[in-house]
């Protein structure tokens, strides 16, 4: 065997963290006497709309999606992520993760630590937390602002100050005061309804996934996006990297959660994802769909971060990396990713890249620059290939063209991936996400649970 | 950077610009697949539109996108009002702008979709 055969990740951490218990039995028996707190979304805090819903943390954590994280995290926990990005058992880590309710909740709960607390979803019992710390956020705009980095203290890449136009910003900035800090464990498993169901592969399943496709390389690929043409010829060819042979796999990992306003829904995300797949523009024994519940922070080099720990967890052996990875607005260099990946960034706790660094990671990023139409070579081409003038392709851009009900050529969008926006257009009476589909998907989520 | 909004010509907004000397401003793009207009914004106007218009965004090449579908609309009428593709038409959007928000409020509830089988 070749020396230069790249090895499947172990998780980050070192083991995946799995805290999903199957039988009902047991779980009666663990929450038996105990109090509940049904689980509430974060709200805007100026504008009551939901944005976040800390349901789809405890999912991402106990399924190992965030290994090596195990729940609620401690005021100390916090304070070390904000000023070097680490856990306190030292890995790295981006986010602060908190279980946060209002005062008032607080009171009405009474409860203290040490005791555990069964969070229902839907009514239904859902995980518990085993409470080892109280503490008070008492400035929740300090901790937005900390959580994402100013262009004073961060001055590599961030280029603009937060604001409340960022809506993972928003998310800290709308955080209920008092944290409970500790483990979660699913005691319910929720069952996700279709067509979510078909895409749900949580680490140990995408590791077993791997290996009956024998998959050794596998490259992940991030989306928030229903795919156009360029986003296809990105994975198509970021995935020619890989050890000795190019990736056998190529792992699309959809986010799923609260969007922005003007995204595709979720729904059309993950089928128009499938579609490039079915309908044969990437063979469906190299390519793979899934997804990860989490409430996108559009942290550009922090979130690529977290899609680097997520997508080691599923075993991938690469991530591939544009421009302006996860990114809204013009907060950060739109190259801010890639700079962390080849040189670091020491204002957020990088001297090195996160694979260079004690307790980081060993997935290998693939930093890509774009694909666009070239009118001469007739085909998609690479920014850094083509010689000729390129005809740039973006998303934005072709959300208008669906929205001015303009079918766009199949030069940039695949028929089958129209057919599927136009599929779940008719079904929410609108192609985008709006208020409406918003505040629906969070009442309805995108699971259900049975009775414990 | 130089910003623009594109302007989507399909058959029936082509022809009424046919024999004007707009004709001679249409733009092919992706191999001749798509007929557009890119009227120019300048970077005090490009502030004025995302201040207007909260879904506006610019994407990577320049192009001023995700305002209403109401917006695109009266920014067509404009170019081809004023027979322009710049500040002239822009100003005409924008002194409509209570009536455009107007319409796009309605618009992010409802857009009708495409007759197409799926």
């Amino acid at each position: 065997m070749s020396s230069l055969i790249i090895e499947r990740p172990l998780p980050h951490g070192g083991r995946l963290v799995e805290r999903v218990i199957r039988d009902k039995e047991v779980a009666k028996k663990m929450i038996k006497g105990c109090p509940t707190y049904e689980i509430k979304p974060t709200l805007h805090y100026e504008t009551g709309v939901p944005v976040r819903n800390v349901y789809r943390e405890i999912m991402s954590i106990c399924y190992g999606f965030f290994s090596p994280v195990e729940g609620s995290m401690k005021k100390a926990e916090v304070e070390r992520i904000l000023k070097e990005r680490r856990l306190l058992n030292d890995w790295i880590f981006p986010y602060p993760l908190v279980f946060d309710i209002s005062k008032e909740d607080y009171k009405n709960l009474g409860v203290e630590a040490g005791d555990r607390l069964v969070l229902n979803l839907k009514g239904k019992p859902f995980a518990i937390l085993d409470i080892e710390e109280i503490w008070e956020i008492e400035d929740p705009e300090q901790l937005a602002h900390k959580t994402f980095g100013t262009p004073e203290d961060n001055p590599e890449v961030v280029k603009e100050p937060f604001n409340k136009k960022h809506p993972g910003w928003v998310i800290y900035r709308s955080l209920q005061p008092i944290v409970l800090a500790g483990k979660y464990t699913i005691i319910n498993e929720p069952k996700f309804k279709p067509p979510f169901d078909r895409f749900w592969y949580p680490p140990r399943k995408a590791r077993e996934e791997f290996d009956k496709r024998n998959w050794r390389t596998v490259i992940a690929h991030q989306t928030r996006n229903v795919p156009h043409v360029g986003h296809e010829f990105l994975m198509k060819n970021a995935a020619y990297t890989g050890d000795v042979e190019p990736c056998h796999g190529i792992l699309v990992n959809a986010i799923i959660g609260v969007k922005r306003r003007g995204d595709y829904p979720d729904e059309a995300i993950l089928e128009g994802q499938e579609a490039v797949t079915t309908a044969g523009y990437i063979k469906e024994d190299r390519r793979l769909t899934t997804m990860c519940l989490w409430d996108m922070r559009y942290g550009n080099p922090l979130e690529s971060l977290l899609h680097g720990i997520i997508r080691q967890n599923m075993g991938c052996t690469h991530h591939m990396f544009g421009r302006d990875h996860a990114a809204v607005g013009e907060y950060y260099d739109k190259w801010a990713t890639q700079i962390l990946w080849t040189e670091g960034i020491p204002s957020f706790g990088f001297p090195k890249p996160p694979t260079d660094v004690p307790y980081g990671l060993q997935i290998r990023p693939q930093n890509m620059r774009e694909f666009s139409y070239c009118p001469t070579c007739k085909e998609m081409a690479y920014s850094e290939s083509c010689g000729h003038k390129r005809e740039k392709l973006s998303g934005s851009f072709l959300r208008g063209m669906v929205a001015e009900g303009v079918q766009p050529p199949a030069i940039i969008m695949r028929p089958e991936v129209y057919k599927v926006i136009v599929k779940w257009w008719k079904h929410f009476n609108y192609p985008f996400c709006n208020e409406k589909y918003v505040i629906n998907k969070e009442k309805e989520l995108e699971v259900d649970l049975e009775d414990l | 950077m130089a910003y623009f909004i594109v302007v989507l010509l399909d058959d029936k907004r082509f022809a009424k610009i046919k024999g004007t000397e707009l004709e001679e401003k249409v733009q092919y793009m992706f191999g001749g697949e798509l007929r557009c207009l890119n009227v120019e914004v300048s970077e005090e106007m490009k502030d004025r539109i995302l201040k207007e218009f909260d879904t506006a965004r610019i994407d990577s090449r320049g192009a001023i996108t995700d305002v209403p579908v109401a917006f695109l609309r009266e920014l067509f009428n404009q170019v081809v009002e004023k027979k322009d593709v710049g500040a002239a038409a822009l100003e005409g959007v924008l002194a409509k702008v209570d009536e455009i928000k107007e319409l796009a409020a309605k618009e992010s509830e409802f857009l009708p979709a495409p007759e197409i089988e799926v």
